[in-house]
């Protein structure tokens, strides 16, 4: 068109686009990534087989399917985690699946209890109202906190995750919204949320002490937990 | 109270046969006392035999009207599954009962009509002329204050008209009908 | 929470009504009746039992089934369910399952709970209403065995196996009758059962590939349970069965031709018992 030579044309490019902002530093190494994917993947497990065990024991139809559409999310989830261990160097995924601490364990048991029809704003009330929003905090602060480059395997099974839990969280609440109808149904779910509530702030979270990192800060600004260190359980 | 010796319950002009049941429990008083409530809400002033067969838990239902006067003859064949609670086998279903004796009785009533001269015997009607007919029942058994799921008839009709616009709109025609004669009744879609 | 859940404590809402496979066989009334009722005429239509839309009572039979099927796939993702929970990961012996069949059957319980979802809209379609008909409990019974591999013979291969059967027939039926829905749903259900048999059949090799005696105890089992489910001959290659042998998708599922052969065989003996278990009443009925 014009007289001017065209601009010479080049591949050569910035490693990193102008729009990624993704960075190096994570506040997880290999070694803590690998203790919370354990802990993440006992409890995955220990929700599916509970959500799995209860759909004979709920006499609610509509209910009944959610548990068994959920029942597999939560399988799901503990196959991604269990796929994971041997990337983080556990060669032998059991070992590092475990519960992050004995409050957990009676957590779980103590979840697990309600077994009988009438129960279900019980089992509900566990699963949706206090252990998956743990899920989602553990999970959210796990993806915020890791390193975007080296983890980058991690923060995918993560973002997946957090959508199930996210959903189905929703879908447990709505449930429950629908099957409180009564002063004494609001006590019976707000007991019992206490109830599990209360141990698993014992147990720390799902990954132990630390699960979310640390909340207060010092007179000079530095955290009061550390996270890594005392996540060890 | 039935007993072994009779071989027919009487209530008034209703006779059931067998008087006394086997293979299922039905009460052979009860539902000659189900027929006379049937009949007379209906308007069926005809003498009335229902026979039942109980040996088989299909629910095959028909109507004979020996002629068109009100004092002609009805027998009401009926296979057992067409009377049984279908949530309990083998017992009586009264709601069940109800809408397929009902169904019987609205038919004998349409066939003393002078539009239904040409209607075949019920055994020898098609499928399809059974499934209008048989919604045409329903429709009016609804309206009676009977429990009826219209579903079941509509996909009952769409069987065997086909699952088109146009034949649920026939259905609906006669669904809300009243005084069709077999012609009109019968009419494809 | 127990590990093991027994059959009678299946929780229900007041709409459904629960029988077993006794109450079932204890009427004794036979399809093709026995009096002089207008049944001959109306079975004329039809040269078999089969579910086919020439049938007088196609519908309503099509309708029962439909229901049949649902309470069947309520029971199926409740005892897939059980298997995720009852049994700890491990390496398959005892009370354990390899941890990859956990996640199968959460997978499996997923897919069974999709299909109680579509039964119960296909019986909606069909004007069924939820709980309409009893609900025979025969099929959970097969998953509450202790031994997770004599759940995998008797649900997976022999129930499952059911379904595909009944499936089969529900997509022809659907598919004579132009049924725009049923065909269509049932072939997807279709898909799913024949995987689910498969899984059946590779996770009981794999289980008992060192265990022999524990492998013939699961075939014989499932045997046991092929009868049964054969509901006294109402499935087989005869035509005075309702719904036929699907060899084709069994063949897929991971069937072999000697395998279907014997169930056949065994729905055979079954109808031939049930006929003359009503002979036989009938028989003491007209002594009386």
């Amino acid at each position: 068109m014009g007289d001017a030579p065209a601009p010479e044309r080049t591949t050569a490019r910035a490693p990193f686009a102008p729009w990624d902002r993704r960075d190096l530093p994570g506040m997880f190494d290999v070694a803590e990534t690998a203790r919370r994917v354990g802990n993440y993947k006992w409890a995955e497990m220990k929700l599916f087989e509970a959500l799995g065990g209860w759909i004979a024991t709920v006499p609610e139809l509509d209910v009944k399917m959610r548990l068994g559409t959920h029942c597999y999310h939560h399988a799901w989830h503990a196959e991604l985690w269990h796929k994971r261990l041997p990337e983080l160097r556990e060669m032998k995924p059991e070992r590092l699946t475990q519960p992050a601490n004995e409050a957990m364990v009676r957590f779980m048991d103590a979840m697990t209890e309600p077994e009988a029809p009438e129960l279900t704003i019980e089992k509900l009330v566990g699963a949706y109202r206090v252990l998956i929003p743990r899920f989602i905090a553990a999970y959210t602060y796990h993806r915020n906190n890791t390193s975007e480059i080296t983890d980058a395997p991690t923060i995918r099974s993560l973002t997946f995750i957090l959508q199930d839990e996210i959903d189905d969280w929703r879908d447990g609440e709505m449930m429950l919204q629908s099957l409180i109808s009564t002063e004494h149904d609001v006590e019976r779910a707000a007991a019992h949320q206490a109830r599990l509530e209360a141990i698993m702030v014992e147990a720390g979270g799902i990954a132990g002490p630390g699960t979310i990192g640390p909340t207060t800060v010092m007179n000079g600004g530095s955290p009061t937990t550390d996270s890594t260190t005392e996540g060890d359980a | 109270m039935a007993s072994e010796t009779l071989a027919a319950a009487v209530i008034g002009k209703v006779t059931v046969t067998p008087a006394e049941f086997r293979l299922v429990a039905f009460d052979a008083h009860e539902l000659a006392a189900l027929v006379a409530e049937l009949a007379e809400q209906f308007g069926v002033a005809n003498p009335i035999h229902l026979i039942v067969d109980e040996a088989t838990p299909l629910a095959k239902l028909s109507a004979e009207l020996d002629a068109t006067s009100s004092d002609a003859p009805l027998t009401i064949r009926a296979e057992s599954g067409a009377l049984e609670n279908m949530k309990q086998l083998t017992t009586f279903g009264r709601e069940r009962a109800a809408e397929s004796l009902g169904r019987m009785l609205l038919r004998a009533r349409d066939r003393m009509r002078d539009d239904f001269a040409d209607a075949p015997p019920d055994l020898e009607l098609t499928l399809a002329q059974n499934a209008a007919w048989d919604a045409y029942c329903a429709g009016r058994l609804a309206r009676r204050g009977h429990r009826v799921v219209q579903q079941r008839w509509r996909y009952n009709y769409r069987n065997r008209f086909g699952f088109t616009d146009r034949a649920d709109e026939a259905f609906e025609r006669l669904w809300a009908a009243d005084d069709l004669g077999f012609a009109e009744m019968v009419a494809a879609p | 929470m127990r590990q093991f859940f027994p059959v009678e404590d299946l929780a229900r809402d007041e709409r459904f009504v629960q029988t077993n496979m006794a109450e079932r066989m204890a009427d004794t009334r036979v399809p093709g009746g026995g009096s002089q009722t207008s049944s001959k005429k109306a079975s004329s239509r039809s040269s078999t039992n089969r579910l086919t839309p020439d049938r007088h009572d196609a519908s309503d039979r099509a309708r029962g089934l439909m229901h049949g099927i649902m309470v069947g796939e309520i029971q199926a993702l409740e005892g897939a369910g059980r298997t995720a929970h009852d049994f700890d990961a491990g390496d398959g012996s005892g009370d354990t399952i390899p941890f990859a069949l956990k996640l199968d059957m959460a997978r499996q319980a997923w897919d069974e709970a999709r299909h109680v979802e579509i039964s119960a809209k296909l019986s909606a379609w069909m004007g069924t209403e939820i709980g309409e008909f009893q609900e025979n409990t025969v099929l959970f019974e097969a998953a509450c065995s202790n031994d997770p591999v004599l759940r995998l013979a008797g649900v997976n291969r022999a129930l499952e196996g059911l379904a595909i059967d009944v499936f089969t027939q529900m997509k022809e039926f659907g598919d004579l009758a132009g049924d725009p829905y049923l065909e269509f749903c049932e072939d997807w259900m279709l898909a799913d059962e024949v995987t689910h048999v498969k899984m059946g059949s590779d996770w009981l090799r794999k289980v008992t590939e060192n265990d022999p005696e524990r492998r013939s105890r699961a075939l014989e089992f499932q045997q046991v349970v092929d009868k049964l489910f054969s509901f006294g001959g109402a499935r087989g290659d005869t035509a005075e069965s309702s719904f036929q042998l699907a060899r084709r998708f069994r063949e897929l599922a991971g069937f072999t031709d000697d395998e279907v052969d014997t169930i056949a065989e065994l729905d055979e003996q079954a109808l031939a018992e049930r006929k003359a278990a009503v002979r036989a009443m009938n028989a003491a009925s007209a002594a009386n």
